[in-house]
């Protein structure tokens, strides 16, 4: 198979990309992205994704637009409020790029859709707003053996980390951050502790180069990390994973 | 006969705390009085499964960061 005109075209600036090229180009028009959640996380990587020409994006929220959401989830326009975030996004997706093939997912993902849609998927991003939800993502993409790039953030702080799961181990982010469903402390997120615009959508890009890298084999995905930004000083620290023998998700614990 | 426990310094989130010779992770968070649900614990830059808390004891200088979950996005 060979890039069309019009693609080598459109794509030139990253085919110009040596780790990318022609040959990677393909690769990202083939690739079936899942990203669970519309919110700042997933517009940011959404819109880079479809720039890229990622073939195949499936873009889950089961939200509506709120005016309070435009001041970073920038795939939506003043006029989206009260609207599908889900629809809308997969429309502004088209509109960005009508090459690629995008499908909405109306629904918080959990359980068998869940597990079906990360099944179908190449790789998952993790764009969601609740621990519930990372937690569910995480065991799906565990028992799915699929790579998980997950982004966060809240105030001036961003978290990302990539799991491979490729092999059907850990680490895992259970091992990470111990959960149980019955807790009463949900952490805090954007509608409780604030966020600065520009630092969500920093981890969601940098969620979008991540997959990118990983269909195209350029460079190294970052697994085995977690790293910290800090959007007040633009500090970055890195702390390295270990599977957590004792953990109930991936390792013997239970 | 006296028996005298050291005491060494350690780095929490970049503060000095100083705890005994020989004190393992959990009981250096014990004394923090933070809540530990949903956060995860780093000395020296690698994180520390919470299984390996109570073996994991803590030398002069260690830089201990403590971080929670961040969910948003």
């Amino acid at each position: 198979m060979v890039l069309s005109d019009q693609a080598f075209m459109r794509y030139n600036r990253q085919i110009m990309l040596p780790e990318i090229g022609e040959h990677g180009q393909l690769l990202l028009g083939k690739a079936q992205v899942l990203l669970v959640g519309a919110g700042g996380l997933g517009s940011a990587a959404a819109l880079y994704l479809a720039g890229a020409g990622v073939g195949n994006i499936i873009i889950a929220d089961d939200d509506e637009v709120d005016s309070s959401n435009l001041q970073r989830q920038v795939i939506y326009r003043d006029i989206h409020q009260g609207q599908r975030k889900a629809q809308v996004a997969a429309e502004q997706l088209k509109a960005l790029n009508p090459h690629i093939r995008v499908r909405a997912v109306q629904a918080r993902l959990a359980d068998q859709r869940l597990a079906m849609e990360v099944a179908i998927a190449d790789v998952v991003l993790d764009c969601s707003d609740n621990l519930e939800t990372r937690h569910a993502v995480n065991r799906a993409c565990l028992e799915a053996n699929k790579v998980l790039i997950s982004g966060a953030a809240i105030r001036w702080q961003g978290q990302l980390m990539a799991f491979d799961f490729r092999h059907g181990h850990g680490p895992c982010y259970h091992c990470l951050f111990p959960w149980q469903p019955e807790s009463p402390q949900e952490p805090q997120n954007c509608s409780n502790a604030g966020i600065a615009g520009p630092v969500v959508g920093m981890m969601g890009m940098l969620e979008a180069l991540e997959a990118i890298k990983l269909i195209t084999g350029a460079g190294e995905v970052a697994f085995g990390a977690l790293q910290q930004f800090d959007g007040l000083t633009l500090g970055w620290h890195r702390f390295n994973l270990a599977q957590d023998t004792q953990c109930p998700v991936c390792g013997t614990g239970e | 006969m006296t028996v005298t426990t050291s005491v060494i310094q350690v780095q929490v989130n970049g503060k000095p705390v100083e705890c005994p010779e020989g004190q393992n992770l959990t009981a250096l968070l014990t004394t923090l009085d933070t809540p530990l649900q949903a956060t995860a614990v780093a000395l020296n830059d690698d994180i520390v499964a919470r299984s390996d808390w109570n073996g994991t004891l803590l030398n002069t200088g260690d830089r201990i960061a403590l971080f929670q979950a961040i969910a948003g996005g």
